[in-house]
């Protein structure tokens, strides 16, 4: 049987070790083909550029390789340790007698040949094929063809609006659900105030929980109820929308994967209230605490990034909901100013934007947005907006100055 | 459980032979025996210990609360409003920070040489300390000085003057009770003072802050005064001092954070030369700019002083003018009031050498 998979397939990080690729959006089309022997191998068919990222094409079986959703233990990786009683068959001599052949996961016994297995150890043949059929149909994952990813894709993405039209504009009608946005700024060009105004449209408009984990102690309630105050002058409301809003404080790179890996086990559910499903998480910032592990003689550094962006996008796909992230910039050799966090994770988030003052205006919070990275839209596309006049489309005649000028301060 | 291994809190080496010995999930090895464990994965006796008490730890429900628990805004916006903030007597400046330096988050101010840092530095220290039934906070004040410019005779102005403003406002017996206890040796008294030679005793001092901290839970303050000298000089390997600094932060902001205390950290002032032309922006490089909440810049304009609010979650930016009198740091007097001036802080150059300090009586 052969199942085509289309292109944008995302594989998980930590599950792949070492050959496979660990990178996604590769973009080539894959194969996969099983055999009677109950392998599962695959071939690409196009690889322009997976020779590049390294994508290695064997005749291995594949275990647990595609996306984790379809994984039917719903274990994150499978080197799951032989213990007796996972399968039948499996007993405490046939863990000896493996475990002398230094074989202890249920990857390496599905990797090894059987026969020469079966002349190494006092293991009978038949036994050791038959365990290792129920393993791997314990323990492969299905694959699943490019249509029903394509229906699914479409049945299930939302656009969430980020209630300012001209990020909107950028951003190609909104956030989308199942992906990672980022804002990169120096610091004072609104990445904050934007995270809150997108929280509180969320809240508000479209009545649904947003979780919000803060690590640089930024979260500042009053201004929540401040532009809420903006929005609607009803109390009850504004106290609805306030309870909609979850916030999380973590100030180090383990307490974050603790509290990442809590939500997607049960925590999600947990946090859904008055019928508001989670349709947003935000980090304000993912810099703050991984930026003091890169570099110099560290050598965790990179694997803790990838653990993190690894959790973020799982959370992302497996409960539909948009991740925003806050990242910090540095400046390069010449002078001029790139998104923090390095090469490795700048391929995390599929869309970026850039935000920066305006110099010599005659309002203080104007900003202009610039789109870095974007999978949908041109880049470098650059928008105006006001933090002060969110849902305001951005205008520059002359009777959008009066308005402007008319309005009181928030 | 559902930590994977790779998210522990544990040595870099221990975690690849677990991993090797085929341990993916925390709750893997909740079952295990030190011995157990260290014949299955390799490692020592100590290590395996080690393990299986950082686990143990994890799951009381007091660690785990700390990344689970999550409050609503509603429950953080009625502790906000519970907390205070100290004033800093220059009534233009309390109004653009919101009441004051608020309490739980870091404040940065940066400045030339002489515009007045140490000098609201020491008036923050005084006005923590002022009761609460005048509106104060009442509490002490830890300051960390680097540099060597504390002054304690200073200081003694400044608190003489801050009790002599609170016995012009006291009017009831509450007050007047407050105010007997409220000398100038008690002020003093609730000061601490830790001098830090360079950069290493000063990330050891913050090392051992939670267990002063909790010894003396009273403090509401904490000054670091400055952070930028000892990383400013000495220092060859730039990145590391990046590092080493952005890991500073974050401790600082958990502290703040946990026991609802205002950090306060000085930073200087570099000059940036682009395009042809320089500015001076505040040290210690561009990522440090993220680290602190709140970022106050003082700057000189001709003779006036002027403090600009850069950086804020909550408030918008602007522009007050202040001075610096016998009795501390206070607002302009009202001939040398400017109009508001809410241009976004940029390329204004002033005279930065250290001023005489001419007697302004107000």
């Amino acid at each position: 049987m052969r199942y085509i998979l289309k292109t944008r397939f995302y594989f998980a990080f930590a599950s792949i070790a070492s050959c496979w690729l660990t990178e996604t959006d590769c973009g080539c089309l894959l194969c996969l083909e099983t055999s009677r022997t109950n392998r599962v191998t695959f071939t690409s068919l196009r690889t322009p550029r997976s020779r590049e990222a390294g994508l290695s094409i064997s005749r291995k079986p594949v275990i647990g390789l595609c996306n984790t959703t379809r994984a039917p233990s719903g274990e994150k990786g499978v080197m799951v340790i032989l213990r007796e009683g996972i399968c039948p068959g499996i007993n405490e001599e046939f863990i000896k007698a493996l475990q002398s052949e230094d074989i202890k996961t249920v990857e390496d016994f599905v990797s090894c040949n059987p026969e020469e297995l079966a002349q190494k150890c006092s293991l009978s043949y038949k036994a050791l094929v038959a365990v290792r059929r129920v393993l791997l149909t314990q323990y492969t994952a299905f694959p699943v063809s490019g249509a029903d990813l394509y229906e699914e894709l479409l049945s299930s993405t939302a656009i969430l609006s980020t209630g300012n039209p001209s990020l909107d504009k950028l951003l190609d009608s909104g956030l989308y659900t199942g992906e990672i946005t980022e804002l990169t700024g120096s610091p004072g060009s609104g990445k904050t105030q934007v995270c809150f105004s997108v929280a509180v449209n969320i809240s508000h408009e479209l009545k649904k929980t947003v979780l919000y984990i803060d690590t640089k102690g930024s979260m500042c309630a009053n201004r929540l109820l401040q532009m809420l105050q903006t929005k609607t002058p009803n109390m009850e409301e504004q106290m609805e929308a306030l309870q909609k809003i979850k916030v999380f404080r973590v100030f180090d790179v383990f307490s974050l994967l603790a509290c990442l890996q809590h939500l997607r086990s049960n925590g999600l559910q947990k946090a859904s209230v008055g019928g508001g499903s989670v349709k947003a998480l935000m980090v304000d910032s993912v810099s703050a605490v991984l930026s003091s592990l890169l570099g110099g003689k560290q050598n965790e550094g990179m694997s803790l990034l990838m653990q993190v962006a690894g959790e973020l996008k799982m959370i992302a796909k497996d409960f539909n909901i948009t991740v925003l992230v806050t990242n910090h910039v540095t400046r390069d050799g010449n002078g001029h100013l790139k998104a923090g966090l390095g090469q490795s994770w700048s391929h995390v988030p599929r869309t970026r934007l850039l935000l920066q003052r305006v110099e010599d205006a005659e309002t203080s919070s104007l900003r202009t947005a610039t789109l870095t990275k974007s999978s949908r839209q041109v880049c470098h596309l650059v928008e105006e907006f006001d933090l002060c006049h969110w849902s305001e489309e951005r205008r520059t005649s002359i009777s959008g100055k009066r308005k402007l000028e008319e309005r009181s301060k928030p | 459980m559902h930590r994977t291994v790779p998210s522990l809190p544990l040595a870099p080496s221990v975690k690849v032979k677990l991993i090797n010995a085929g341990f993916q999930v925390a709750s893997d090895l909740t079952d295990m025996r030190p011995l157990q464990l260290c014949k299955e994965a390799g490692i020592s006796q100590e290590e395996a210990v080690e393990v299986l008490q950082m686990l143990r730890d994890d799951g009381q429900p007091h660690q785990q609360r700390a990344a689970t628990e999550s409050l609503t805004a509603l429950d953080l916006l009625h502790q906000e409003q519970a907390l205070g903030s100290i004033v800093t007597f220059c009534s233009a400046l309390d109004d653009t920070l919101g009441g004051g330096v608020s309490m739980g988050k870091t404040t940065e101010i940066c400045g030339a040489p002489g515009v007045g840092k140490t000098q609201l530095c020491m008036q923050l220290a005084v006005d923590v300390q002022i009761p609460v039934c005048f509106g104060g906070l009442g509490g002490k004040a830890l300051y960390i000085d680097t540099e060597g410019s504390f002054l304690v005779q200073r200081v003694a102005d400044m608190a003489e003057a801050a009790v002599q403003h609170c016995t012009l406002l006291a009017e009831d017996t509450e007050q007047k009770q407050a105010l007997e206890e409220l000398t100038v040796e008690k002020i003093l008294s609730n000061l601490f003072l830790v001098r830090c030679h360079d950069y290493v005793e000063l990330l050891a001092e913050v090392y051992l802050l939670p267990d002063f901290l909790s010894k003396h839970p009273e403090v509401r303050l904490i000054v670091i005064d400055s952070i930028a000298f000892p990383f400013r000089h000495d220092f060859e390997d730039l990145s590391q001092r990046t590092r080493l600094l952005n890991g500073l932060a974050q401790q600082l902001i958990q502290l703040a954070t946990q026991h609802s205390i205002a950090v306060v950290l000085t930073n200087q002032m570099t000059t940036r030369v682009s395009n042809g032309q320089s500015k001076l922006v505040p040290a210690l490089g561009e990522s440090w700019g993220h680290a602190a909440t709140q970022r106050l810049i003082l700057r000189w304009e001709g003779l006036r002083r002027l403090a600009s609010l850069y950086k804020s979650p909550s408030q918008m930016e602007a522009t007050v003018q202040y001075q610096i009198t016998v009795q501390g740091f206070r607002d302009a007097s009202d001939e040398h009031r400017p109009t508001p001036d809410t241009s976004a802080v940029s390329s204004q150059l002033g005279n930065h050498s250290k001023r005489p300090r001419t007697e302004d009586l107000s």
